[in-house]
């Protein structure tokens, strides 16, 4: 292999591929990336065999060929090297890397011991706007469960339907669910189940304006734009009935200024315990009470306006559950609906095309 | 001239420690320069023949005796230092027991020569083996001279254990150097057989002294310490740790002026070198210790070598830390070698403890009033001190944590280190929350979206019917699905960790087959708390952020019993500084 391309190129590829590099691994060719060329283009991979990623850039290449390079040493040669074309080759079991009048040799381990990538049969996918992606993930892959008794809820759930798309994340206490319409052409319909830490890498590595192709076999969800490719091994579902839970006969009906309440339940969740971080919320007519109490440490109560339809309510809540569901609402106004003290609460925003939703299930108060 | 020495009473006399006042020339030679100091000799010269076994010699400038006193010095129990009973408890002169002229003159050939200092006439005694041989009149300067020949002659037991001439001359010398030590305001000369073994001037400066003894070198080694608490004084020079050489060495210890000898006293000083020197070097110390006459007894042995202090506890505690506030002194670069006392010396605690040996710790604890995580804050005030003696407020300002292998949190605290299981310290803290939630109803429990299905066994299904209501207590929310199948609603949440289906099952099976731990419990709530704890507990290997582990800590002081987990295993291992040390062979 001989190719050459220029430091910026080089760097960019080398960088958007080194996170996905595992920090300790068993196999050492993983903390290898594997650098080959394609036709008239280099393409830089690395995976943890969950993840992987590739990039490729223009390169002008004089000797096709593949070779794996320790992936921080080169990623920390490409940041230092100066600003010129940067010439890669194979000689043995080492590749050369010349940059100006910089010379490097580093030590390799043969390409076909890189792991191959996952096939994808992209010809059969969807198409989308990179935009829709991300803000769907955005919205919801905070809910997922970090519990490993119940692997699909580590996953966010995707659901591909003709002229729409929906994600849902939920760890069973919290769950948030975004709707999106799609322009792009479909492909039929699917349910699947994706590791948030792959679309942490779409959010990273594709511009919100590129045209994205996806596509999954079996085991596997493919991205890729134009540079750019994404994998992940999919979680196995099946994912639990959500729909069933998303309550339909709430008869109470809050709204409330959403920097407001975040603030409220900041203040009090100040001395709520450590443990349960429970804060009573009481809804009346044009008022909601905030009240936490902690035996070994003291209470806390603040009230705010807020317009509110229904019989009085007091419903417990983990603090830290309503501020991430408040967190990702982007109105200035948040509607609150609710029923009874064991059911669950839904949050959503107020104006605004968004279709999204989260639900809180509440803590038990035990006066 | 006027009369000073009369005959001590009978019932005085018999209190007076009794026994054997010379042993050997060094003894007598120790009367007697004790006798000129306290004479007020400014000038003492000492002279020894073959080790004074042949011939030894104190001659003085002080104050003297007139012709009536001198026939008195030499008879038993005439003094001029005390009077009365009550005087002995409150010594202020070397001598007291009018004891030491007539014991010397019982076993030699005795010669006294003295004239008072108010210009009158001299007196010359002689005595041989305890026989007045005959009084004259003499013209001499003022001043006193005792000559003692033939030590032994009438007994010649004694005589045959006296040593050989250069080990008696060594113990005479050794002897001048602690009375010259003691008084360097009195110039000193020993010779011996002609020889000049020591020339002392007077001097106002003890390191003066220390190198007219011996040398520069050791002088320009000692650090003047000057410490008062507790009514105690201790003064001197103390050698640099650095300077401290293993082997002989030199360690003079005085009290009020008179030199004895005690081993706790300087254990107690060496203590105060801890850490600070390589073990079996032995720094020279010269310690002054000044104290009330009441304070410390030295009628408790014949030659007054050994004293006994009211408060010998007390007496090595300020020992200690003023050899310890020296030294910190020189880390310090505090002003060094200040005569006279600063009022911080002064101060002492008022616990009857200074900052010294033992209670050093305690004082550092009471003083570091320092809550764990938050500089500056007040500390919880029902941080515990149990057996483990680590509480918040020993947390060092820095709080620095880290987690080891995922399982143990290793916290630097004022005295050395601790390291906290994570999983035991997690278990203690559900532990005490849960069985204080029995009685408050506190414990939260959260709602499931999704509720749990579980198949049990039989056995299961019915521990589980059985402790429905107490299961709900902790925040589990069961109901009875038949045929061994169980719903839950609702669990407990008490780390962003916890699982609360395997912690369950785990649980339910503990209670319905038992186990060690459940058996240990007093009752059914207890069976239920102590179970939950230790299955819902962080797990070893589970990575923990800083502010999870500080919150760990903090609940963890706050628990009643915050060194022990619920089966009864150490919570906390702590390695003490002074542990360090002695394992990088540094004490
Ligand atoms: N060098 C001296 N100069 C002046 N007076 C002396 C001298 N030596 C002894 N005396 C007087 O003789 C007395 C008796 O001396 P001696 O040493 O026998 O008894 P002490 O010093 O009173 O008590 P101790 O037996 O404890 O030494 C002393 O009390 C003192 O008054
Ligand atoms: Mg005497």
């Amino acid at each position: 292999m001989k190719v050459t391309v220029t430091r910026e190129n080089f760097q960019r590829g080398l960088s958007a591929v080194a996170a996905t590099i595992p920090t300790r691994t068993t196999l050492p060719v993983l903390s290898n990336i594997l650098v080959e060329t394609v036709e008239d283009r280099l393409r830089v991979r690395g995976t943890d065999l969950d993840i992987s990623v590739s990039v490729q850039t223009p390169a002008e290449v004089e000797r096709q060929g593949a070779i794996t390079v320790p992936a921080k040493k080169i990623a920390d040669i490409a940041k230092e090297l100066p600003d010129q074309p940067v010439q890669l080759q194979s000689e043995g079991g080492r590749v050369a890397v010349v940059c100006g009048k910089s010379r490097f040799r580093l030590n390799s381990l043969p390409s076909d011991e890189y792991p191959s990538f996952p096939e994808i049969p992209f010809e059969k996918g969807w198409k989308l706007r990179s935009g829709e992606l991300q803000r769907l993930s955005a919205h919801t892959s905070f809910a997922v469960s970090s519990e490993e008794t119940r692997p699909v809820l580590n996953g966010v759930l995707w659901q591909l339907r003709g002229d729409e798309m929906r994600m849902v994340a939920t760890n069973g206490h919290r769950l948030a669910k975004m709707v999106v319409k799609v322009g792009g052409t479909a492909s039929g319909e699917d349910d699947l189940i994706v590791p948030p830490k792959a679309l942490q890498q779409v959010e990273r590595l594709f511009d919100s304006e590129d045209e994205l192709e996806i596509a999954r076999s079996e085991s596997h969800l493919g991205f890729r734009s134009e540079r750019t490719e994404v994998y992940t091994r999919l979680i196995e579902g099946p994912y639990p009935n959500y729909e069933q839970v998303l309550p339909k006969d709430q008869d109470k009906e809050c709204l409330a200024d959403r920097a407001a309440l975040t603030a409220a339940i900041r203040r009090v969740a100040i001395v709520a315990s450590d443990q349960t971080h429970r804060v009573k919320l009481s809804f009346s007519a044009e008022n909601l009470g905030l009240t936490v109490q902690t035996p070994d440490l003291g209470e806390a109560e603040d009230e705010m306006p807020v317009s509110y339809k229904g019989s009085p309510l007091e419903i417990g809540f983990n603090a830290q559950y309503l501020l991430d569901v408040l967190r990702y609402m982007g109105s200035e106004e948040v509607k609150i609906t609710l029923s009874a003290p064991e059911r669950p609460a839904t949050f959503q925003p107020v104006g605004g095309e968004d279709d999204y939703v989260t639900l809180v299930m509440p803590l038990r108060l035990m006066e | 001239m006027q009369r000073r020495i009369h005959i001590l009473p009978d019932h005085v006399a018999n209190q007076i420690a009794a026994g054997e006042v010379v042993e050997r020339p060094a003894s007598a030679i120790k009367e007697l320069i004790e006798n000129s100091l306290d004479a007020l000799a400014s000038e003492i010269e000492i002279c020894v023949r073959n080790g004074g076994k042949t011939e030894l010699r104190v001659a003085d400038d002080g104050h003297g005796m007139g012709r009536d006193d001198a026939l008195l010095a030499i008879d038993r129990h005439a003094t001029s230092k005390i009077k009365s009973e009550k005087d002995l408890r409150s010594i202020q002169t070397l001598g007291f027991r009018g004891e030491a002229l007539p014991s010397i003159a019982a076993v030699s050939r005795f010669e006294l020569e003295t004239a008072p200092s108010d210009g009158d006439t001299g007196t010359r005694i002689k005595i041989n083996g305890g026989s007045v041989v005959s009084v004259d009149e003499i013209a001499r300067r003022p001043g006193t001279t005792v000559t003692v020949r033939s030590l032994f002659f009438n007994v010649p037991a004694r005589a045959r254990f006296l040593r050989s001439a250069a080990a008696e001359t060594r113990a005479v010398s050794e002897t001048t150097i602690a009375l010259a030590l003691a008084n360097p305001g009195t110039a000193f000369r020993l010779k011996s057989n002609e020889r000049e073994l020591l020339d002392l001037p007077r001097t106002a400066d003890l390191a003066g002294r220390v190198a007219a003894i011996w040398g520069e070198e050791l002088a320009s080694q000692l650090l003047p310490i000057d410490y008062v608490a507790d009514g105690v004084r201790v003064a001197g020079l103390v050698q640099r740790p650095a300077d401290a050489r293993p082997g002989s060495r030199r360690v003079y210890t005085f009290v009020n002026g008179r030199p004895f000898v005690d081993r706790f006293i300087v254990r107690a000083a060496e203590d105060g070198y801890r850490t600070t020197v390589p073990p079996g070097h032995r720094p020279a110390l010269f310690l002054y210790l000044e104290l009330a006459p009441e304070g410390v007894d030295v009628n408790v042995h014949p030659t007054k070598a050994e004293v006994r202090f009211r408060d010998k506890m007390k007496t090595e505690a300020v020992v200690g830390a003023a050899i310890r506030t020296g030294l910190e002194g020189l880390a310090s670069a505090a002003p060094l070698g200040m005569p006279g006392l600063s009022s911080r010396q002064l101060v002492g605690p008022p616990t009857g403890r200074g900052p010294g040996v033992g209670a050093a710790a305690a004082v550092e604890r009471a003083a570091s009033q320092m809550a764990l995580f938050v500089p500056g804050a007040e500390a919880p005030q029902q941080a515990p001190a149990d057996e483990s003696g680590v509480t918040p407020t020993d947390m060092t300002r820095s709080g620095a944590m880290w987690q080891l292998h995922a399982s143990y949190i290793l916290a630097e605290t004022r005295s050395g280190l601790i390291i906290v299981d994570q999983h035991s310290a997690h278990e203690r803290v559900l532990f005490e929350s849960i069985m204080r939630s029995f009685e408050e109803g506190t414990a939260g429990s959260q709602r499931l979206l999704f509720p749990i299905t579980l198949r049990l066994s039989p056995t299961e299904a019915q521990a589980v019917e059985e402790l429905s209501g107490i299961l709900r207590r902790i925040g589990f929310e069961v109901e009875a699905f038949g045929q061994n199948t169980v719903v839950i609603h609702a669990v407990p949440n008490p780390h962003p960790h916890f699982d609360a289906e395997r912690c369950f099952r785990e649980m339910v099976a503990e209670l319905a087959y038992g186990s060690p731990l459940v058996e240990s419990a007093r009752n059914q709530h207890e069976r239920v708390a102590k179970s939950f704890a230790c299955k819902a507990a962080i797990k070893a290997g589970q990575p923990l952020s800083e502010l999870e582990m500080s919150e760990l800590f903090d609940r963890l002081f706050a628990s009643s019993l915050p060194s022990h987990d619920v089966h009864g295993r150490p919570t906390i291992l702590r390695l003490s500084l002074d542990e360090l040390a002695r394992r990088f062979g540094r004490s």
